[in-house]
This record gives structure tokens, C-alpha cells and sequence, in this order.
């Protein structure tokens, strides 16, 4: 039994078939060995943060405790105290896990938005398609980082959630315009036709014959939108626009270095938060670019 | 014939294209009808209207840039008035249709078995199980051997031939009362062209159905057809069963077409061509016989101001008076006015 399933399995085998999209991609990421070396330590990275913090305990974390100002890196703190003698070692933590969680969140949402939006748009045409596309160009004129930041003052209790919802606002109009410009080409083609003289409905052949035909552009605008995402919500709490106080984030831990006195005397409170942010968004972007490569065969190297 | 026999009629259709919003109609006044168990051929140059109506049939059009307008009759419905939720019935169901390029004709990321089973999912109420010995069933109807492993393949992995086989089967899967085949055979070499018509004369065999033949290919016209529409500049120039058309062509256009056909023993080393192009759809002079442009040695009083089709024998039908003074322009003759 098992020997005819295995000759079965080998016959199979033996009909070569080019390869599919995810091979094309494990073959990039095989020959780029940064690429490779950025992915798993991704993998690594967010899977030990994610871990970690939730065995962390926030209000324990943010307790004050004045006799710790300031402490060195050493047993007690491995990687030292802040200000107002919390350890720094947690927030790095739990701030990476904060921050991951809303770039994770907002890409996902603004891409799913961009997708439905644009899919629709490119394929139906006509005033839908002007209608949006005018929405859009309204979205884009307007300058999103002030009015961000004019949200986030406004809005009196806000939270992850709400951040998340404020960013996520206008953020998908991009996606929406990338995947619109694909879809109007797609949607022209000679197989969408093919559907129609079947009978297929229009949903049907958006969501179910032409989305998996943009898949790749789809993978490739996700992550670099990803490293975007992580950079513009440090950016935000750095400035003092994002996060409440309470929640540490990765850009609340930099912005410590804007007091001259912690610059310079507790490298500890700021530099280890720095570099994480600068390996994330590194490793993203390798990612990325390699994920971009694959889709498009004539810049390959695997 | 009887009523009965008649699937499709199109009563003066006119199907227009916006341009600087004036609608310039690319094809103009066509009537014909399509009878159980024919084959239909529609013949002409590019641009002289032939997809243009294959795809007004089926609703395939630009909703925004084409104005349909006339009756297209199909169980005494008229097609070109139903909204798209209702044309999705008709579709695939009761006609079929099959594409030009078998290639592009495919989704690229779906495995053959599933395009297949697309119409059936949405017009019968088959079972899975049920579904899937149908696509096999259809796969091996259109002669392709190992359907299951086929059915499991991708597009990319099969031949031009292959390819287009997969394409009928798709049209013919809910078995359809029309099939509209617009050029089955133009991306395909010449031998498997053949295998393809007689596939296609084959399913009509076995099926019943009336099939709509577009193509600008008289070879493929002279092999499968039963009735021929030439269609010159959105007309319908001359209509007649194939025999007829072959051995007494009446309109300068199909004459100058069938003599343009290279002849195996001809000792001509030049090819006959008709003079000019077909005109564009804005310069068209929309009066008078719109052939009149290419044949400039007969003299305008052989045409007729408003050309109609004349009844010339039995179900041959030509329009304008013109073919009845001409010649060729390399032979003397013709009869004088």
C-alpha cells in the first residue's frame, strides 16, 4: 500500500511544473542571504517580544520609584532605570510590542480598505472610479501628519485603539491608488471577459478571479507599508503625539534623548530603543525588497 | 423552415461607440438569424464590425462608451434591453461563448478543473461530486487525454491547442442553445486549426446548437460553414449559404475578398489586394455604397443611393446594384450600364 503511494507520489513529482508564487519567493530568499538573515531574525525579534510582554505587568512596570532614578545598567536593571526609576529593559518590551501591534494593525486595516476601495474602483470605472479617485486626491492634498496630530489632541481619552483607527483614516488612500492603477488593467483583460460570457457575478470575479491575480503586488505594497507604519508611529510618540505617557512605545523611549542631560550622562534610556527601531525597519525593508524582486522576474536573483 | 428553428434574431442592430460625444455606429443596421443546428459564419476585414457584434449579443460591451439599440431576440426576449443581473442567466447558460486568444482567455492563477466548473456552479444545482465528473467528462468530450491530471493543471502548463479545447469546453459546459465563437482558430497553427473545426462542427453535432463563426479566414469558412454573412463597414453586404457564396460571390467585396485568396496553381506571383483600407469608423460616409470607395473604376451610377439587400436567388441576399456592372480592375468587361 504504501509502496504504490509512494511510486503514486513520485509519477506526480516527475511532471514538472514551473514554480508557484511562494517557491519563487523562498528561492529569493535563499539566494539574498540578507534578506534571509532579516527574516528570521523578524521572526525571532517579534516573536520573543510578543512573548515577553505578555508576561510583563504594565502598572507594575510604570510604577515611580525615585530611588532608582536613573540606575545604571547592572543586576537589578539589566538595562538600566529612567527618570523616574523605571526599568528600562520592560518598556523596551512592552513599548516594541505597543508599537508593533499598531504598525501590524494599521497596515492590515489600511490594506484592506486600499484593496476593497481600489479593486472596486479599477474594475467597475466610469463615476464610482471618478468619485473615489476624487475622495483620494482630497486625502492626499491634505497634509495627514498635522491633522494626526490635531486628532490626537482633540480627542480627549484615546487609547491604542482609537490611535490605531486616527492613523488607519488616512493611510489607505495609497494602497487604494496602487491597487486601483493595477485593477483597471486587470479588469480589461481577456479571462475577466471570459467570466462574464459564464455568468459569473461581478463581486465574484473581483474578489475571486482578479484579487489572487494581484497578490504579489499586494505582498509587496503590505510590507513595505509595514516599515512605514513602524516608523511614522515612533515618529508620533517621539514627538509626544501618539501614545498616552502611561504606555510605553518604542518612540516615547528615543524621545527621552531630547533632555541634553540624559543624552549625554544615560545613554541606556535611549540608545538600545534607538537601535531596535533601526533594526526593525533594516530588516523590514530587506524583507520586503526581496518579497518586490521575486514578483517581478526580470529583477530575480534566485 | 419554421419558426421553431429560429434561435437567434437580430433585427436592425446598431451598436455605437462614443467618441468626442458623438456615437459613431461601428456596426449599422445588421439583421439576421441564427437557426438550430447551423453554423453561422460572419466574415470580414478587421474592423468592418464583427466582434463588435458578437460582443453586443452577449453584452459584453463598455456600458459607458457603447449605445446598443435594435433587437436582438432570443426566446422572445430581447437581449439588448436586459440589465446585467438577468444577462448573467442567459450567459453561459444558453450562450456560450469562445475567445481569440486561448491564452489570455484563462485566469492565469486557476487550476483548469475549477474554471470549468465556474458556469455549473452558477447554473446548475449540481453536487461537487456531480460537478467534478462533468468537467471530466467535458475534458474528454473536447478530446484531451488525462483529463483528471489536466484538470488539476494551470493554464501555463498546456499548449495553444490544449488551451483552446479548454476554452470550448467552458463555453459548451452548461450546454448552450448558441455558441459564439469569435476567431476560435486565428492564435492557433494550421493543423491543430483543423483538428479545432472539426472539434467544434463535432459538439455541434452531438449538441444541437447554433454557432456564430467569426472569422476573416475563408478557408475556415469554406470547411465548417453552412451559411455565410459578409459584413463589410458594420453592413451586411451579402448573405448565402456557403456553396452559393463559393460558387456565385455577387458583391465586388466578396468577389474582391475570394480572389484575393492565393490559388495553389496560379501562375500570378503577385497577390490581388483590394485597394484602399476599410474606412475609420468617424470618416465613414454614411451614405451611399460604402464600397464605392475601393472599386473607384465602376462608375457611380452602378451604385445605388441608399443600397438595400436584393434577393438575388434562394436565400442569397447582396446589397446595392453595383455588383451587377463589375469587373476587376485588371479585366475588361462588366456589363455596361
Amino acid at each position: 500500500m504504501k509502496n504504490t503511494e509512494a511510486i503514486e507520489a513520485s509519477k506526480e513529482m516527475k511532471v514538472s511544473s514551473p514554480p508557484t508564487g511562494f517557491q519563487v519567493i523562498a528561492r529569493e530568499f535563499m539566494k539574498d542571504k540578507l534578506a534571509m538573515f532579516s527574516l528570521i531574525s523578524l521572526i525571532v525579534v517579534i516573536g520573543s517580544i510578543y512573548i515577553w510582554a505578555w508576561q510583563i505587568d504594565q502598572t507594575q512596570l510604570m510604577r515611580i520609584s525615585l530611588r532608582d532614578k536613573l540606575a545604571e545598567p547592572g543586576e537589578k536593571f539589566w538595562l538600566g532605570a529612567d527618570k523616574g526609576g523605571r526599568d528600562i529593559l520592560g518598556q523596551l518590551v512592552v513599548g516594541a510590542r505597543n508599537s508593533l501591534t499598531i504598525a501590524i494593525s494599521v497596515t492590515l486595516l489600511t490594506g484592506f480598505i486600499g484593496v476593497v476601495i481600489g479593486l472596486v474602483t479599477g474594475y467597475f470605472g466610469g463615476w464610482i472610479d471618478n468619485i473615489f479617485m476624487r475622495i483620494i486626491d482630497f486625502f492626499i492634498t491634505i497634509p495627514s501628519l498635522m491633522i494626526i496630530i490635531v486628532f490626537v489632541t482633540i480627542v480627549p481619552k484615546y487609547n491604542i485603539l482609537i490611535f490605531i483607527l486616527i492613523m488607519s483614516v488616512f493611510l489607505w488612500v495609497g494602497t487604494a491608488r496602487v491597487i486601483r492603477s493595477k485593477a483597471l488593467s486587470e479588469s480589461r483583460r481577456d479571462y475577466i471577459n471570459a467570466s462574464k460570457t459564464l455568468g459569473t457575478g461581478n463581486f465574484v470575479i473581483i474578489f475571486k478571479e482578479m484579487m489572487p491575480n494581484l497578490s504579489s503586488l499586494l505582498i509587496v505594497e503590505m510590507t513595505l507599508n509595514f516599515a512605514g507604519n513602524v516608523g511614522l508611529e515612533t515618529g508620533l510618540s517621539f514627538l509626544g503625539f501618539g501614545l498616552p505617557p502611561s504606555t510605553p512605545s518604542l518612540g516615547t523611549l528615543v524621545s527621552y534623548a531630547t533632555d541634553p542631560f540624559i543624552m549625554e550622562n544615560a545613554w541606556w534610556n535611549w540608545l538600545p530603543a534607538a537601535l531596535l527601531i533601526l533594526l526593525l525597519m533594516l530588516a523590514i525593508n530587506y524583507v520586503g525588497q526581496a518579497i518586490r524582486r521575486s514578483a517581478d522576474a526580470r529583477q530575480r536573483l534566485g | 423552415m419554421n419558426n421553431l428553428d429560429q434561435l437567434l434574431t437580430i433585427n436592425d442592430l446598431h451598436t455605437g461607440f462614443r467618441i468626442k460625444d458623438t456615437y459613431y455606429d461601428a456596426v449599422d443596421g445588421v439583421s439576421l438569424t441564427l437557426r438550430r443546428n447551423e453554423i453561422l459564419a460572419v466574415v470580414g476585414e478587421s474592423g468592418c464590425g464583427k466582434s463588435t457584434l458578437a460582443t453586443s449579443i452577449i453584452g459584453l460591451y463598455d456600458h459607458n462608451k457603447t449605445r446598443v439599440q435594435g433587437e436582438i431576440l432570443y426566446n422572445g426576449e430581447n437581449l439588448a434591453l436586459l440589465k446585467e443581473d438577468k444577462l448573467n442567466d442567459v450567459r453561459g447558460e444558453e450562450i456560450g461563448m469562445i475567445f481569440q486568444d486561448p491564452l489570455s482567455a484563462l485566469n492565469p492563477l486557476m487550476r483548469i478543473g475549477e474554471q470549468i466548473e465556474e458556469g455549473l456552479v452558477y447554473h446548475t444545482k449540481m453536487s461537487k461530486q456531480e460537478r467534478n465528473t462533468r468537467v471530466l467528462e467535458l475534458l474528454k468530450q473536447v478530446g484531451i487525454p488525462n483529463p483528471d491530471r489536466i484538470a488539476k493543471q494551470f493554464p501555463h502548463q498546456l499548449s495553444g491547442g490544449m488551451r483552446q479545447r479548454v476554452i470550448i469546453a467552458i463555453a459548451i459546459s452548461c450546454k448552450p442553445n448558441i455558441i459564439i465563437a469569435d476567431e476560435p482558430t486565428t492564435a492557433l497553427d494550421v493543423t491543430i486549426q483543423a483538428q479545432i473545426l472539426d472539434l467544434l462542427k463535432e459538439l455541434q453535432n452531438e449538441t444541437g446548437a447554433g454557432i456564430v463563426l467569426i472569422t476573416h479566414d475563408l478557408g475556415v469558412v469554406a470547411e465548417t460553414a453552412d451559411r455565410v454573412v459578409v459584413m463589410y463597414a458594420g453592413q451586411i453586404i451579402e448573405e448565402a449559404p456557403v456553396d452559393e457564396l463559393f460558387a456565385n460571390p455577387r458583391h465586388p467585396y466578396t468577389r474582391s475578398l475570394l480572389n484575393s485568396i492565393p490559388q495553389m496553381n496560379s501562375e500570378n506571383e503577385k497577390l490581388q489586394v483590394i485597394q484602399g483600407m476599410v474606412p475609420s469608423l468617424v470618416k465613414l460616409p454614411r451614405v451611399g455604397c460604402r464600397f464605392a470607395d475601393r472599386i473607384p473604376w465602376i462608375p457611380a451610377e452602378a451604385h445605388e443611393e441608399n443600397p438595400t439587400l436584393h434577393e438575388v436567388s434562394p436565400g442569397h441576399l447582396v446589397r446595392c446594384t453595383c455588383w451587377q456592372h463589375f469587373h476587376f480592375e485588371s479585366e475588361k468587361g462588366g456589363n455596361p450600364l
